[in-house]
């Protein structure tokens, strides 16, 4: 509806539709390129679609939701052939602090230190996941999506999403080398 | 565990079910058969446990990952580059729709001056038309009423041309008059010298200038004689 009317060239709903969908797509996109302005761009590009090519959209074949998030998907695919290897960045606000003084209170410096070492090795390690992997982490875990909101985003069945959630767990344990430590701390724990 | 199904448990599970049951063990809800086989296989089995604390480990900082971007949001410069693409892509439109009707508009006004103009051509055409079988019509009435018509410059001899008219009792046209309807004409009869009828534009021969002769004459509405009629007797 909102789409339709932004078609027409009804400003408020383009600006409403701007404002729904924008906050969790760039996230999308910053979490699975790793780089703001790419995701600044690839955020552009897909509202761009919407301006220009509104009668891409097609209601019988899913949600609006679904549509946009199936446009970034294709521009981040596009995106990662050209820079496969963008570095993850920390995420900072529009005025260049950063966001990433989450449990900084409360911490001595040291414990600090460390959880701040192993998020970055955990960020690193999310960004070396297989796009497909990282997808459905980004989702389910980052985003906090049901199965059935991923899946429907990611234009896939429920059960591809939890195979690969599963999948992709076990990749990230496996790359932060966590699964090294179980014999030992099993050993430790008989 | 077939795709997309919840994972259930019937008993004690064993280490790879554990791993399948761990997938959505945060979301499982307290006290229930799965969580309970899970807590109960954990106790027991000290690898799936360190497991276990690893993958909550992971997903703990995967959480707090994810609350480190939650506020992203994209910048401000995006959503105005955006409306300002809205705004002229719709202004375009709407310019390039002004156009197109203002050319459709244009297109439809020649269209209607053309169809009133071939109108007028048309109904020009057909009055002319009607004008020429007019004539016809008149030189036809005249014809009804037996006059005939005498080119001057055909140089015709008056005396052969009015004997011959005479001998038939027609009518001779006035030359310089043109066919009108007869019906409101009057004859009248008058005596002249015959070179009165070189006063008509006839050609009078010069020897019988002098004789007097006997005519009849054709005096249409506006007063005029338009034709003229030797009589016999004159002769």
């Amino acid at each position: 509806m909102l789409l339709r009317r932004s078609a027409k060239g009804d400003q408020q709903a383009f600006a409403a539709v701007y404002r729904r969908y924008q906050s969790p797509l760039y996230r999308f996109a910053l979490r699975m390129s790793g780089n703001s302005w790419a995701a600044e761009e690839i955020v552009q590009e897909v509202f761009m679609t919407v301006i220009r090519e509104p009668q891409k959209f097609d209601p019988s074949r899913g949600t609006l939701g679904a549509f946009l998030y199936g446009v970034a998907r294709n521009r981040i695919m596009k995106h990662l052939e050209r820079r496969p290897r963008d570095l993850p960045l920390s995420e900072k606000r529009e005025d260049g602090s950063s966001l990433d003084t989450l449990a900084s209170k409360e911490m001595t410096p040291v414990e600090w230190a460390e959880l701040h070492e192993r998020r970055a090795q955990v960020r690193a390690a999310v960004f070396e996941l297989p796009v497909e992997f990282r997808e459905a982490i980004v989702l389910c875990e980052l985003e906090e999506m049901s199965y059935e909101e991923a899946a429907s985003a990611l234009g896939c069945p429920v059960g591809t999403i939890r195979s690969r959630l599963h999948r992709g767990r076990a990749l990230l344990l496996a790359k932060l080398e966590l699964l090294r430590e179980v014999p030992r701390r099993a050993n430790a724990g008989g | 565990m077939p795709e997309g199904n919840e994972f259930t448990v019937r008993g004690p599970i064993t280490c790879e079910e554990l791993a399948l049951a761990c997938l959505d063990f945060r979301s499982t809800p307290e006290g229930s058969p799965v969580r309970l086989a899970v807590l109960e296989h954990l106790r027991q089995c000290p690898q799936c446990a360190a497991l276990q604390e690893n993958l909550q480990t992971l997903q703990d900082d995967l959480r707090y990952l994810g609350l480190e971007s939650k506020d992203a949001e994209t910048p401000s410069r995006v959503q105005m580059r955006l409306m300002q693409e809205f705004c002229s892509k719709h202004k375009s439109e709407k310019t390039r729709r002004t156009v197109l009707t203002g050319s459709w508009a244009i297109a439809a006004a020649a269209a209607i001056v053309a169809a009133v103009w071939w109108t007028s051509w048309r109904h020009d055409h057909d009055l002319s038309a009607f004008g020429w079988k007019a004539t016809t019509t008149q030189i036809a009435k005249v014809d009804a009423n037996r006059v005939s018509t005498v080119h001057p410059a055909a140089g015709l001899e008056i005396g052969e041309a009015l004997v011959a008219s005479s001998s038939s009792g027609d009518f001779t046209l006035l030359p310089g008059s043109t066919p009108s309807p007869m019906e409101d004409a009057t004859v009248v009869r008058v005596e002249m010298q015959r070179s009165a009828l070189g006063a008509f534009g006839f050609t009078v021969n010069e020897e019988h200038a002098s004789d007097l002769i006997q005519v009849d004459l054709l005096v249409g509405d506006d007063g005029l004689p338009q034709a003229v009629r030797l009589l016999e007797s004159t002769e």
